[in-house]
């Protein structure tokens, strides 16, 4: 049987295979034990949407808080913590592991042709890894939480604050290894597990995405982890590492953190372009403009994003010269982003756009990320930075990139494969609205904190100045409906669990080697092992499906 | 479709295959370039440790030379050589699974344990001397020791002429980290090469401050004992390794086919030897020769 054949023979089949991975066996212990990479990533999504909550939670919290100047409703302390936890909860155990642990696992093996990740054991271990911090964090939340920003930065982290800072430091060192060993376990699959005829320049966008993501955190992760380890030792020992009073450098302690969490700021959106890559490309119907560039723009992404963590220091007392290297290092990381704005630009041009759920999500990935970038070139000058730093607009531009960047691609990826990885169609029409609320609920948060910083209300404060009242209404307004947008799939994907129409195989009508196989896939991805003879993203005839027939099939089916 | 399922069940496969590969190539490249990926981590892991050791030791050369002089260079110098034969015992025990030869590989597992082993036990009186010496960066982590009843209390030395405490001199109630000598920084005064950190982190009012010199070598010591330590946690780990190495080769996992376990198990072995061997000299040998040529 030849690849054509292998896969005509599965593309179009309707309705849901008796035995799937979901039901292929059904006890507790099937799941907790599974080493089946789309029950790993399952399970993983379950456990982010919690932290996500979780997080959420603290979010509305913060935004009611700022509803009024005076801080009447948490006490300053308390308004400490609560921001803090929103951030550690966010970013460890939401943002980072989000698309590579659940979707990045899901897909990559079934979109190289595998059968499995290349690990995996050390994929569920990473799974477990996770559990284990999440419930440390959460436990140092519920005795006392943290009040240090997610930052931790010293001399307060280590000497001052009198919370529970080694217990959720601690977390973070645990969590940092589950993100190391699902890195290091893409790199290996990428490398070893494509199957036959799927070269590097024929995997899916989506790949390359998680392959320069992978790099940052294996090599990054680390650092943070040794990082968090020697504050919670200098809590414990009292020994001036970072605290300057005993000999200590709080700059070193700077320094180690962004050398890491700045590349993390790439974690948090890598894999969010490699979806958007996805998205834009296949509902345009169009091949993707510029393959090799955006490919190699996530690499140079990766590479340079280990080079500028020096511009999170510009007040801090770093050298100015090192200031001035850092900011031209900075303008240049833009470079690679901008080259994928741009030939996402030129691959919808003349495509035949399909707005669809996932659709309007990629595009508004787009337009919120354009912000969130270019707001990202005033930080990094070096003169305009004295004036903005620490204030919202610090604020509004990581939430355009992480929220509006990898949240929205998270969404918008969740909604393209949700059919793939349950077998069932949400409802189109909810998820359409679910999205234009998203856009704009998240637009009327955080815009108005670009004009609140600008104007200089600083972060991380309880109360503010009457003055800043009118703008902070309209960002708390902006919160409910973001909140009302991002609540609503939780809603109709559960429904659609039960009732949704059963989605088929290639419900989009896609070339990708994921639509390639039944929906939901079966354990081992694919009954015949695929050998790959198109091009990526190939809508006409090369791709060996007749997508454009079937096309035409649809449309008379919806006449009639 | 479901009937084709698990068809695969009658194929036959290697031993040692485990699913998701299709042969023995493959599993065998997925490891290795796994394990590097894993020891790339592990280096940036230490990166950071060294980062601050860099750091610190050009802020305050001096302090540092002063806390690496009481470190024994004998001892470590000892486990310096302990595990680069143990090295060679674990690259001749992938050599002996490679060439499918089960006793001396076990006999090599063996002596590779026995010299890991001992390199803990050498740790283990060394950071014992610490305790006792009262140097371990810890308050109340050392051994307490009252001053001697009746003892006359010795007329304050400025700390350039006083002596570290050891032996039947050692007094320390509270075990608290206790460091006396500052003439090395006194040395640097009068030759005019202190840093600029140190012209701040080591004077009061003009005058050398024994206790503001203390606590940069309490610097010296905390990463000595984070650097050495985590090492020391890689050696355990790497035992409990050679353990699980030592089961299954006296099962006969291993054969001149497939010896992938052994090899890999060697990188990580070799890469902890690896970390010694820069630690070593920057934590043991370098600034020795402030206190030996003068």
């Amino acid at each position: 049987m030849n690849a054509q054949e292998a896969t005509a023979a599965t593309s179009y089949g309707g309705g849901i295979p008796r035995i799937n991975y979901l039901n292929a066996k059904t006890t507790l212990a099937s799941w907790l034990l599974t080493k089946d990479h789309k029950r790993i990533a399952i399970m993983y999504l379950i456990s982010v949407s919690v932290f996500f909550l979780i997080g959420g939670t603290f979010a509305a919290t913060i935004r009611l808080e700022l509803l009024t100047p005076a801080s009447d409703l948490l006490e300053t302390g308390t308004y400490n913590k609560v921001f803090t936890e929103h951030g550690i909860m966010m970013i460890f155990f939401f943002l980072i592991p989000s698309i590579p642990a659940v979707l990045g696992n899901f897909l990559i093996p079934i979109m190289i042709g595998a059968k499995d990740l290349a690990l995996p054991r050390i994929n569920l271990v990473s799974l477990y890894i996770y559990w284990i911090a999440g419930a440390l964090a959460l436990y140092g939340l519920m005795v006392g939480g943290v009040d240090t920003g997610w930052t931790f930065y010293t001399p307060y982290s280590t000497t001052f604050s009198n919370t529970y800072v080694e217990i959720v430091g601690i977390a973070i060192f645990i969590n940092g290894f589950s993100s190391i060993l699902t890195g290091l376990n893409f790199i290996v699959t990428i490398h070893t597990m494509r199957a036959p005829g799927m070269t590097w320049f024929r995997l899916p966008l989506f790949v390359w995405g998680h392959y320069a993501v992978s790099l940052v955190m294996v090599l990054g992760t680390p650092v943070i982890a040794i990082t968090l380890l020697l504050v919670a030792i200098e809590r414990f020992a009292r020994v001036g590492i970072f605290d300057p009073a005993i000999g200590g450098d709080p700059i070193l302690f700077q320094h180690l953190f962004w050398f890491y969490s700045h590349p993390a700021v790439y974690i948090m959106v890598l894999p969010g372009m490699g979806v958007v890559s996805e998205l834009i490309s296949n509902f345009s119907r169009k091949k993707i403009f510029g393959y090799e560039f955006i490919a190699f723009s996530s690499i140079a992404i990766a590479v340079f994003g280990f080079l500028v963590w020096g511009h999170h220091l510009f007040v801090s007392g770093q050298s100015p010269y090192a200031g001035m290297v850092f900011s031209f290092l900075t303008m240049v990381v833009a470079v690679p982003s901008a080259i994928k704005m741009f030939n996402w630009t030129a691959t919808m041009y003349k495509g035949s756009i399909h707005f669809d759920t996932p659709m309007l999500y990629g595009l508004g990935f787009m337009g919120l990320f354009l912000i969130g970038g270019l707001t990202g070139l005033f930080l990094g000058a070096l003169g305009l930075d004295v004036h903005l730093t620490d204030t919202y607009f610090v604020v509004a531009h990581f939430h355009y990139v992480m929220v509006g960047g990898q949240v929205v691609a998270y969404l918008g990826g969740l909604h393209y494969w949700w059919p793939k990885m349950t077998g069932r169609m949400y409802s189109e029409f909810w998820g359409k609205v679910s999205a234009m609320l998203v856009f704009v609920g998240f637009n009327l948060t955080f815009f108005p904190q670009f004009l609140l910083g600008y104007q200089g209300m600083p972060r991380r404060y309880a109360a503010y100045p009457p003055e800043f009242q009118v703008l902070n209404i309209f960002s708390t307004a902006g919160a409910s409906v973001l909140g009302i947008g991002m609540l609503m799939p939780v809603i109709y994907f559960l429904h659609s669990l039960w009732w949704g129409k059963e989605a088929g195989d290639n419900p989009w009508l896609l070339p990708g080697l994921e639509w390639r196989t039944s929906s939901p896939p079966p354990t081992e991805n694919f009954l015949t092992p695929p050998i790959v003879t198109w091009e990526p993203y190939e809508f006409g005839e090369g791709s060996g499906l007749e997508l454009e027939a079937e096309r035409r099939r649809e449309a008379e089916r919806a006449a009639v | 479709m479901a009937e084709h399922g698990h068809s695969d069940k009658f194929v036959y496969h290697e031993p040692g295959l485990q699913h998701q590969f299709s042969d023995m190539m493959q599993q065998e490249q997925s490891v290795s370039i796994g394990m590097w990926a894993f020891l790339a981590q592990e280096i940036m892991f230490f990166g950071g440790l060294f980062t601050a050791y860099l750091v610190f030791r050009s802020k305050y050369p001096m302090a540092f030379a002063a806390g690496s002089n009481r470190l024994d260079a004998f001892l470590g110098g000892t486990n310096t050589l302990v595990l680069i034969v143990s090295s060679l015992t674990m690259a001749l025990t992938v050599y002996f699974a490679q060439k499918g030869n089960r006793h001396l590989q076990i006999i090599f597992i063996l002596l590779t344990m026995l010299f890991g082993a001992a390199f803990l036990g050498i740790k283990a009186v060394e950071y014992h001397n610490k305790y006792v010496e009262g140097i371990v960066p810890v308050a109340g982590w050392n051994a307490r020791a009252k001053a001697p009843a009746g003892a006359e209390r010795e007329e304050a030395k400025p700390c350039w002429q006083a002596e570290n405490l050891e032996g039947d001199n050692y007094v320390n109630p509270k075990g608290e980290f206790i460091w006396a000598d500052c003439s090395l920084a006194k040395l640097a005064q009068d030759e005019n090469f202190l840093t600029t950190a140190e012209k701040a982190g080591y004077f009061s009012n003009g005058q050398l401050d024994g206790d503001k010199f203390r606590d940069k070598v309490r610097i010296f010591f905390f990463l000595y004992f984070v650097m050495t330590g985590l090492h020391a946690l890689h050696m355990i780990v790497g035992l409990v390794l050679m353990t699980w190495l030592l089961w299954t080769a006296f099962r006969g996992y291993y054969n001149a086919d497939y010896y992938m376990p052994v090899e890999m198990s060697g990188l990580y072995w070799h890469f902890v030897d690896i970390v010694w061997i820069f630690l070593f000299p920057l934590l043991y040998l370098l600034g020795r020769h402030f206190v030996h040529a003068h």
